[in-house]
């Protein structure tokens, strides 16, 4: 017994630095490419093992100003037109979310839970939900609007967990009562002590659903169909047809974008709903 | 028999009234709660009903339409095709086994993550979840991206492997073959699985783990008889939902294309002549058979699903 002790076992003496080899080669793996898409952006040419010719901005240009060529747009417009989309998408997703998420919080009823896995599960991924889109709102396509509305849906768990995760730190029934008993209507209440006490899970719903809507690729692939290209669809552009270092560049824009985001949602406080991100 | 069945009908109808009447004016405190929780669920199922229900109908319609611009005659072509045509069989099969094995790949990665984050005592630990949570907001297409930086014709390692081999680097790129489309996925899906795992482990009871080491369990053994009961129900949770993800995956595939799945084909069938009905057959079979699956596997198992 001593003696087994004493040598250990392979676990004992191994388990630890696999766990950690592991751990590092999942960081390396997700991280180093990464890093490299940003500072081949920078570069003039990708020809040996690491790409060389620093430090140069023409991909940038080309991504932000635009080649002019054939068809190509500059960022800005994409950037701007899937702004709106997915702020469109995030209004809608605070009107059906921020009401659910408290009906499912305050309140037991009959079929609660089926009620919480319909607003907490994805319905449908993106690829289906566009083939169903296709014949149903062929008119609506085209303007934006089956956009959002589908959007607002593929992302809606989002912001349901992220509203939900603030009203389950709150005492809701002690906060509704006291407000209630001082002579505030029921909606009043809701819209006027409990809605701004839940903000911090607001704003980092908004912020989370908005991000992944405008980075949502499947669903705006199959529902595109002309005029200015949403930014996930103008990055496969980018990545489909455009020379190595301008996709680069491309996907170098959309990860400030997310770095931004990351930032914002560490302002706004609520770590428990980055780590959903 | 046809006034009991008039009779029934009324009463039906006549309950339905009540119901909505007690809603529209409830009389009783605990009415007044059931129309606040109607009024707060509203919303949702609007937007439930127009983009979710609606449009998932519609495509359920339009796969057994015999007229290809117009939803119009009953037919089962399309699923016949599907069933005979060992093209499609073949697809299946691949959809399948390659979704199962990058679930089973992603999960076998993200338990020892989770237990060393868990666990350990890391250095600049906000930076290293960033890092691991950072991929979830990437959509796929820049995951396969990523995949052509490490393993594409000029990629990374593909030079270090042709510098080590010797051989020319397009022998050695794998970005487009099976292998690098699997690596695409895991990159997807390691984040995916890890976020799931770690709320597991956050509720792992410790003092049975520490019981078990005083006890002379080596630290495998500790995992195996200790750690890994508590984390079964969020393990089985996290291969319901990773699996899922694995199935919906398409942007990944439409760049790499290092295997035809079910979700390329459907773009395809679009692609192709717009054989609207066919893709929409293929839709419908994709969600009946995953809703089906995450309803039966939420049944009978013991999975737990939190997100």
């Amino acid at each position: 017994m001593t003696e087994r002790f004493q040598q250990g076992s392979l676990s004992a003496r191994f388990g630890r630095p696999v766990v950690t080899l592991v751990l590092v080669l999942t960081l390396v793996f997700l991280a180093f490419p990464v890093v490299m898409t940003f500072v081949s952006s920078f570069a003039s040419d990708w020809f040996g093992v690491f790409p060389s010719g620093f430090v140069t901005v023409q991909n940038w240009e080309d991504v932000i100003v635009g080649t002019g060529v054939g068809a190509d747009v500059a960022v800005g417009s994409s950037l701007a037109y899937s702004t709106g989309l997915a702020l469109g998408g995030v209004i809608i997703n605070l009107i059906v979310g921020v009401p659910i998420a408290y009906a499912v919080a305050r309140y037991d009823f009959w079929g609660r839970d089926w009620v919480n896995v319909f607003a907490i599960l994805p319905l449908a991924p993106g690829i289906i939900l566009g083939v169903a889109f296709l014949r149903t709102y062929p008119d609506l396509s085209t303007s934006g609007i089956a956009l959002i509305i589908g959007y607002s849906l593929l992302k809606a768990p989002y912001m349901v967990m992220a509203v939900q995760s603030s009203f389950q730190s709150m005492d809701l029934q002690q906060i509704e009562e006291s407000a209630r008993s001082l002579g505030a209507s029921w909606p009043r209440t809701f819209l006027t002590v409990i809605v701004p006490n839940a903000r911090t899970g607001i704003i980092a719903g908004s912020i989370i659903s908005w991000t992944l809507a405008a980075a949502e690729f499947n669903f705006s692939y199959i529902v595109y169909s002309r005029g200015t290209p949403p930014l996930a669809i103008f990055l496969f552009n980018n990545i489909t047809n455009a020379s190595f270092l301008n996709a680069a560049a491309a996907v170098s824009v959309f990860f400030l974008l997310i770095a931004l985001v990351t930032i914002s949602l560490q302002i706004v406080g609520n770590r428990g709903t980055i780590r959903r991100v | 028999m046809a006034a009991d069945q008039v009779s029934m009908g009324t009463r039906a109808t006549g309950a339905v009234r009540t119901a909505v009447g007690s809603v529209v004016s409830p009389t009783s405190e605990r009415q007044r709660e059931i129309r606040r929780i109607v009024a707060l669920c509203l919303p949702f199922s609007v937007l439930l009903v127009f983009s979710g229900v609606f449009p998932l109908t519609e495509m359920f319609r339009i796969s057994f339409s015999e007229s290809r611009l117009v939803t119009e005659g009953f037919t089962l072509e399309y699923y016949r095709t599907m069933v005979n045509d060992p093209y499609y069989r073949n697809i299946a099969f691949n959809t399948l086994w390659f979704a199962a094995a990058t679930t089973v790949a992603s999960i076998s990665i993200a338990v020892p993550v989770a237990h060393a984050l868990e666990k350990y005592s890391l250095p600049a630990k906000s930076v290293i979840l960033t890092i691991l949570s950072f991929p979830n907001s990437l959509p796929g297409i820049v995951a396969a991206f990523m995949i052509i930086i490490l393993f594409g014709n000029t990629g990374v390692f593909t030079n270090l492997l042709a510098f080590l081999s010797g051989q020319s680097r397009i022998d050695v790129a794998i970005s487009t073959g099976v292998l690098g489309l699997f690596f695409a996925y895991l990159y997807s899906m390691i984040p995916r699985a890890l976020l799931l795992l770690r709320g597991t482990y956050s509720e792992i009871n410790t003092d049975a783990e520490e019981a078990a080491r005083v006890l002379g369990a080596t630290p495998l053994q500790t995992f195996r008889y200790v750690t890994l009961p508590q984390i079964k129900p969020g393990l089985i949770g996290a291969f319901i939902l990773v699996f899922r993800t694995g199935l919906a995956i398409f942007g990944t595939v439409l760049i790499l294309k290092g295997l035809l799945v079910w979700t390329l084909q459907i773009d395809r069938e679009l692609a192709q002549g717009f054989n609207i009905a066919q893709a929409s057959a293929m839709a419908t079979i994709w969600f009946v058979f995953v809703f089906g699956f995450t309803v039966l596997a939420l049944r009978y198992t013991s999975a737990e699903v939190s997100i």
